[in-house]
């Protein structure tokens, strides 16, 4: 069978701890709830009004479900933390595989975040898939999760995120995954 | 919470028509705090071999979950949302998202279905599942 190294450096990092914990910028707050709710288009009054979110069995406005991911994200100068997928991704970007698609994200709500959530996340990963051809050009896909805790340490979200990273094959190509 | 009956399998929801603007993805790869340059740069995208700069992950879940609730109501609580992606949605093409009930629970867990197309295929398939609906 055809071995290969870079697969098997890569894959190694699952066996990595989990990152240290990444304490989202801010608590939930009502200005990045709007912000989100504008881009999305997502007018339900739960987000953006006190009593309608009250009618509604919530104890203030609430952050749409899907925007748990956004909370923590690493910003412009990517300030997060170290872990086993960051360390595959480095490997992956200095061998060519610069390109990146997401492929997959599958996401569980244990509760609505409401105004004033300290959200902290720790990711690891999960699964490399060995090296695969794709319409977009050869490559691997990462599979990370990701655990949501809130101030009190409670589990509030989980996420497995899955990437493919790439050689890019032709730039004129188009039609490809996304 | 509304005493009304549940949803049954099979009944579709109400189609979201998204025109794909530069502007709705920029906007929503800044909301979602994701500055990859293939979400706004197009030099950068095409380096990259993308023929164009494509929307972010976290906006096609937001758009899923908007959707969803949408039809569900301020009531309802999303459980889980599930997704995977196709093709890209570049800017000049529409993303039509379609979903239909798969699923009810005894427990009045309600799974649906979801699909967004354009026109190179689907960019987005998956399932959403919720409670609580009070239709």
């Amino acid at each position: 069978m055809e071995t290969d190294p870079l697969y098997e450096t890569v894959s190694a990092h699952t066996a990595d701890p989990p990152s240290e914990p990444v304490s989202a910028w801010d608590p939930v707050n009502q200005p990045m709830i709007r912000h989100w709710c504008d881009a999305m288009g997502d007018e339900l009054p739960i987000y953006t009004d006190v009593a309608a979110a009250r009618a509604a069995g919530h104890p203030d406005v609430v952050a749409p479900p899907a925007s748990l991911q956004a909370w923590t994200m690493p910003g412009l100068r990517m300030r997060g933390a170290e872990d086993g997928s960051t360390r595959a991704q480095a490997t992956l970007v200095e061998a060519g595989y610069l390109a990146v698609v997401a492929t997959d994200c599958q996401q569980t709500y244990h509760r609505y975040l409401t105004v004033g959530d300290h959200l902290y996340a720790t990711t690891r990963l999960d699964s490399v898939s060995p090296r695969k051809k794709t319409a977009l050009g050869e490559g691997y896909f990462l599979t990370s999760i990701t655990e949501y805790r809130d101030q009190h340490g409670e589990v509030v979200g989980e996420m497995l995120f899955r990437t493919l990273w790439f050689k890019p094959a032709r730039a004129q190509d188009t039609g490809a995954l996304a | 919470m509304s005493e009304t009956a549940l949803p049954k399998v099979g009944e579709t929801l109400p189609e979201l028509v998204l025109p794909i603007t530069p502007t709705r993805i920029v906007a929503g790869a800044i909301a979602s705090r994701d500055y990859q340059d293939v979400h706004h740069d197009v030099p950068a995208a095409r380096e990259k071999g993308s023929p164009d700069i494509f929307m972010n992950i976290l906006t096609t879940n937001g758009l899923v979950g908007r959707f969803v609730t949408d039809w569900a109501g301020a009531e309802a609580r999303i459980l889980t949302i599930a997704i995977r992606l196709g093709v890209p949605n570049y800017p000049g093409d529409t993303m039509t998202l379609t979903g239909a009930v798969a699923k009810v629970g005894e427990d009045g867990t309600v799974e649906v279905a979801i699909r967004g197309a354009n026109q190179l295929g689907n960019h987005v398939t998956g399932t959403v599942t919720l409670k609580g609906i009070g239709k």
